[in-house]
């Protein structure tokens, strides 16, 4: 077993954080066209993603069985799954990999909740370490903007209503994503997470992100020459 | 008063569990089940109410994990966290409210079973101890000890191979019989490892139902009583996988067993003091920090 370390592996790992509302999705949508285009061989990993233990995820969420602690493990496992039977195999192939959310999630999440940070950090000591991990920086209250645009409501465990901080969702939202933003801040020096200014235009985000990917590709593999 | 090994779950109220939590561990087919069932009813005669739980038993886990090992294709790491989910979920849903409400919690395995699969499958033993480290330090650990020769017999007659029991995920390629040798030595040996660190009480299972039923009785009414444990059961020392085979070997010979078997008391009776555990002295070490 592994620890967390430069893996040798000839593909290359590319993640994105950030709370929600904070573009990283969308950040990584771009990269994935672009890298395409590019033609390198490049496949998504989801967080949450996992066939074998999707159904005891959202059999808990959905009953509200889950704990600050039973909440961390099956993510765990859910990401352990994903680690052993696809992201490695995949990086093994050469292939390039984008994850949108990583083990940081996990860290600034399950800590929130009120898990040790040490246990949790040592839980994910398994996972491969990425070649660039970004982090999408943005105030709280522009995360919420776009989110209130986008759609109407919180899930339980997305805003935090687990921890009983309040019976108000959107309040309870607030307060539990300043918790994993104080968190996030601890990663980023503490990993050597790239963070980028979430509140930029889109395009200017994605040439920075573009910039710094494209100096780590060099011995990736390419499907095809680009036309 | 409870503790847990090292850290304490958010939420997590240990001051008022008035409850015991009995473990009794040891490997497949050794007859933990059989001496649940007849324990149980032994309590509930003398007026203890009990709980008796154990792995994949949780409602938050247990469906997902029996799907998952049906397909084969659970990795370590997958199928270690995915136990510890199970796990979990029981110690907060089940066994702390059950110890909360004053009763005896018996648990068919623990940690520990957890702990030595991952071993024998090569997890880091830092990274396995860690993910277990909220767990309760129980009031009693039972070990069953049994030799390999003495448990093939059993669990083959009883009930032929099982994939997992026989460890044909890490021995693919060979027979079952030697692939389920191969895997349980190795499984045991990790026990005796544990055994020594977490501080067992170890029972022989080799002798009949009966006899380690009586053990187990005597045990468990000193841990209900309050008593303190004494004189200590002598816990084999861990041993080289070098020895390991020595051991199976030495098995096959019944004098050289009972060579061993004396050997095991002078341990106990040395001084007329029990042995003073490693364990027990890291803890006194903690305290009077």
């Amino acid at each position: 077993m592994k620890r967390y370390g430069e893996h040798r592996f000839p593909g290359k790992l590319f993640i994105v954080e950030g709370i929600d509302g904070s573009g990283k999705s969308t950040q990584l949508m771009l990269l994935h066209q672009w890298l395409q285009a590019e033609g390198y061989g490049t496949v998504f990993s989801e967080w949450n993603s996992s066939p074998l233990v999707r159904d005891t995820t959202k059999r808990g969420k959905k009953k509200h069985m889950l704990t600050p602690s039973t909440f961390s493990l099956i993510h765990a496992t859910d990401f352990a799954d994903r680690m052993e039977h696809n992201i490695i195999p995949l990086l093994k192939a050469g292939a390039v990999v984008l994850c949108d959310r990583y083990i940081f999630t996990a860290f600034a999440r399950d800590v929130a909740r009120g898990m040790d940070s040490k246990w949790v950090r040592e839980l994910y000591s398994f996972a491969v370490k990425p070649t660039v991990a970004f982090y999408f920086r943005v105030p709280l209250e522009v995360a919420m903007k776009r989110l209130h645009d986008g759609r109407n409501g919180f899930k339980f465990y997305e805003a935090g209503m687990d921890l009983g901080l309040t019976e108000d969702a959107d309040e309870s939202f607030r307060l539990f994503q300043s918790r994993i933003i104080e968190e996030y801040e601890k990663i980023v020096p503490e990993f050597e997470v790239t963070a980028v200014d979430a509140t930029l235009p889109i395009e200017e985000q994605q040439t920075q992100m573009r910039q710094i990917v494209k100096a780590k590709l060099a011995q990736a593999k390419r499907l095809r020459v680009a036309p | 008063m409870k503790e847990p090994y090292n850290v304490l779950l958010p939420g997590m109220n240990l001051a008022d569990l008035t409850g015991k939590l009995i473990v009794i561990e040891g490997t497949d087919g050794v007859g933990r089940s059989t001496q649940i069932n007849l324990l149980k009813p032994w309590l509930e005669q003398q007026g203890r109410a009990v709980l008796d739980t154990g792995m994949t038993r949780s409602e938050l886990a247990g469906k997902g994990i029996k799907q998952a090992k049906e397909g084969h294709t659970l990795g370590r790491i997958t199928l270690s966290l995915f136990y510890a989910t199970d796990f979990t979920d029981r110690l907060e849903h089940q066994i702390i409210p059950a110890l909360r409400a004053g009763f005896v919690v018996l648990t068919d395995r623990y940690i520990y079973s957890l702990m030595a699969r991952a071993l024998v499958r090569g997890i880091d033993p830092v990274w396995i101890r860690n993910v277990y480290n909220f767990a309760l330090k129980p009031d009693a650990i039972f070990y069953l000890r049994i030799g390999v020769d003495d448990l093939i017999p059993r669990v083959v007659f009883a009930r032929g191979f099982d994939y997992w029991e026989s460890g044909m995920d890490l021995h693919p390629s060979e027979d079952m019989y030697e692939s389920f040798r191969k895997y349980q030595t190795s499984l045991l040996a990790q026990f005796d490892v544990l055994a020594e660190e977490y501080g067992f009480e170890v029972i022989d299972a080799s002798g009949d139902t009966r006899t380690v039923f009586e053990t187990l009785r005597s045990g468990i009414s000193r841990v209900l009583s309050g008593e303190a444990r004494e004189p200590i059961f002598s816990v084999p020392r861990a041993k080289s996988a070098d020895e390991e085979a020595e051991r199976v070997q030495v098995n096959e010979n019944p004098d050289a067993k009972e060579s061993r078997g004396a050997e095991k008391e002078d341990l106990e009776n040395k001084d007329g003091k029990p042995a003073v555990h490693a364990f027990a002295k890291a803890a006194e070490g903690a305290d009077n920090r």
